[in-house]
């Protein structure tokens, strides 16, 4: 007995190796804490980090900051009480700019939390942000270039994950009430684990220029077991949505019908394309799937600028076309979905592009918008972040699709490996992306079937093969390499700068006051 | 610095690179060439276009500030270029398009510097925008 109870001892060391580990956490199989999962901050906090009473809409709370307020400097305390005072225009987060970290962690959006043995990814159902930290002690290539959200380095210290953001800009706040930091900021993160279900989340802001000391904030973010997957809150799209400006594609957007004219759409049609070899030697995770993380950029061929071969188009060079099947490389648009083409051709439709007002470009043209993105394996996942702030959560378990009436701009995922390739099958989008800037045709019935095949440690073939009934007279793919490279992301922040839309909205106007004119 | 700022003598006019968030067409002009030479007053490093503002000399002595839709930030820093070559006062010759609205504003195809340096080489499609 006695040799058994130091056995059992022994075992238990062996798993929880450090002193003063909690016991009854989840952990991933390095033994770190695993928060995989979906959570969301129980605070009042994004309405304002110190007490405050109740207002329309808005619900009272207590102080989160350790000792009750915020040790402002004597200049900055004016500040944010003249930014209170109009914080209806002043607030960042009323124009849907990226709201900053640590904001983003309290406001009232569930987020996904990631983990790989290098990285802690977090996706936020708002308006599609999320943070990538390095976790494995890489340094940053770019320090002193300035992030909406930051530059997130992280560390376990035992069992909490501590990350420090840096490199902050100054045009966020940290709540609706005004509280601000400066760019010379540095924010430490800690997040413990407490529970299966609750994260103890601390923050710590170091501002000199703003406060006569350190303080931090802490509240608990919870666990939303009842959620299996985030969804979408596009923020500007849905204000420019309400607002007018972001004008409906009835005939495009869920839940247009199939014309009536249509020809038939042959889902047999399609040519069958071999999947690229995959060497043997091909690296691999743990011995098993091939590993396709880390960041890469497609060679797109200008598919930003039309899918099919072409010759000249204004200042565009000739290009090859990217489009495999059918072989001719010529898209098998419904007759009046080739004349809508042509129309977003013509400047004054430049302005309906969803990407030009910042929106997320959909599937599959965020591989190809160019920008480069992240691959990430964590464990049952696979993640692609892009640079141009938007994301995709690929399960690998095999669930059914969301229901028929959840439509989302990035479409609902589902993957497997099939053998060494990596299948994604997706559905329930929205119909309101467009394929490229030259306004190629996609709606919400697209069914999108991608491949990755990992040609080289360094080189993804990336196939999508594109099945939409509406626009489409059969299923088209196609194909383009990923290439990987030794990089990291930088901070697309888009809406925040966009001094581009005026001009697309002054010469759609235009167009329109003559269009009025000649009637 | 972990790249070397690429030295290119002027690779003009080469492709559309300088998009990938709008449609070129919808702002600009490809009939509407133009050469621009002033001093820097702003450089706006941002994405998903920077910006460059310069003042340049009108015939009748007057001065317009003009505003140069360049790549993303993003580019610009991969490529190596950093704010501290960019200030304000150095002047640049610049070839791009008119934008159709008449604003004083343009989309940059080239940029050199008096030094040769040439601030949009290479291709959009290779390099994120």
């Amino acid at each position: 007995m006695t040799i058994r109870l130091f056995s059992l001892a022994l075992a238990l060391l062996g798993c929880f190796p450090l002193a003063g580990m909690a016991q009854d956490i989840p952990r991933s199989a390095n033994g770190t804490p695993d928060m995989q999962g979906i959570w969301q901050a129980q605070t009042q906090s994004a309405v304002n980090l110190e007490d405050h009473v109740a207002r329309v809409d808005v619900h009272a709370g207590q102080s989160v900051v350790a000792g009750g307020s915020i040790p402002y400097q004597d200049w900055a305390l004016a500040r944010r009480q003249e930014n209170f005072a109009n914080r209806g225009e002043l607030d960042p987060l009323n124009k849907c700019f990226l709201p900053g970290t640590p904001r983003i962690m309290a406001m009232p959006w569930p987020f996904q939390i990631f983990q790989t043995d290098k990285h802690v990814a977090i996706t936020f159902e708002w308006t599609q942000v999320y943070r990538l930290i390095y976790t494995a002690g890489q340094e940053p290539l770019y320090p002193g270039f300035e992030h909406w959200m930051g530059d997130s380095r992280g560390r376990w210290e035992g069992d909490t994950l501590v990350v420090e953001i840096r490199d902050l800009n100054d045009r966020t706040w940290m709540d609706a009430a005004g509280n601000f930091h400066s760019a010379a900021a540095v924010i430490t993160e800690r997040y413990t684990l407490q529970n299966a279900n609750t994260i103890r989340y601390q923050a710590t802001i170091d501002d000199p220029e703003v406060f006569t000391e350190p303080w931090t904030i802490s509240y608990p973010l919870a666990r939303q077991s009842e959620l299996t997957r985030l969804l979408e809150y596009q923020c500007q799209a849905e204000v420019e949505e309400a607002n007018g400006e972001f004008e409906p594609e009835e005939n495009l957007w869920y839940p247009a019908p199939v014309p009536e004219e249509n020809f038939p759409f042959d889902t047999q049609a399609s040519t069958s394309l071999r999947l690229p070899d995959v060497p043997a030697d091909i690296e691999r995770r743990n011995g098993g799937n091939p590993d396709i993380s880390g960041y890469f950029m497609s060679s797109p061929s200008g598919a930003n600028y039309g899918l099919e071969k072409r010759e000249n188009f204004d200042i565009f060079p000739p290009a090859g076309g990217v489009v495999v099947d059918p072989i001719d490389g010529v898209l098998p648009y419904q007759t009046w979905a080739r004349q809508e083409m042509l129309e977003r051709r013509e400047p004054w439709r430049g302005y309906d592009d969803p990407t030009a007002h910042c929106f997320v470009a959909g599937i599959p043209r965020s591989h190809y918008v160019p920008s480069p993105f992240y691959i990430l394996q964590p464990p049952g996942y696979v993640i692609i972040l892009h640079e141009r702030m938007s994301y995709r959560v690929i399960p690998l378990d095999g669930r059914e699709h969301l229901p028929d009436s959840i439509r989302l701009w990035m479409g609902d995922a589902v993957g497997h490996w099939e053998g060494d390739t990596l299948v994604v099958e997706s559905s329930n989008y929205n119909g309101k992306a467009w394929l490229n800037e030259l306004g190629d045709v996609t709606s919400h019935a697209q069914t999108v079937v991608e491949t990755y095949t990992p040609v080289s440690d360094n080189q993804i073939i990336y196939r999508a093969t594109v099945s939409d009934p509406i626009a489409y007279s059969r299923p088209w793919t196609i194909e383009m390499p990923l290439n990987q490279a030794q990089e990291e992301l930088l901070e697309v922040a888009c809406l925040e700068d966009n001094n581009d839309l005026p001009h697309l909205k002054d010469v759609r106007d235009e167009h329109r006051a003559s269009l009025n004119q000649e009637n | 610095m972990r790249i070397v700022p690429i030295i290119v003598i002027s690779a003009l006019l080469s492709s559309g690179h300088a998009l990938a968030h709008h449609s070129f067409s919808a702002e600009f002009d490809s009939e509407k060439p133009i050469t621009l030479s002033g001093k820097i007053t702003r450089m706006q490093w941002s994405n998903p276009h920077g910006w460059i503002y310069i003042d340049v000399a009108n015939e009748d002595g007057t001065v317009t500030n003009w505003a140069l839709e360049t790549r993303a930030a993003n580019s610009l820093i991969r490529r190596g270029w950093r704010r501290d070559d960019l200030p304000a006062g150095t002047p640049i010759v610049v070839n791009g398009f008119e934008a159709r609205n008449g604003t004083p504003t343009a989309n940059i195809q080239s940029i050199t510097l008096e030094d040769g340096r040439n601030f949009m080489s290479g291709n959009a499609d290779e390099v994120p925008d």
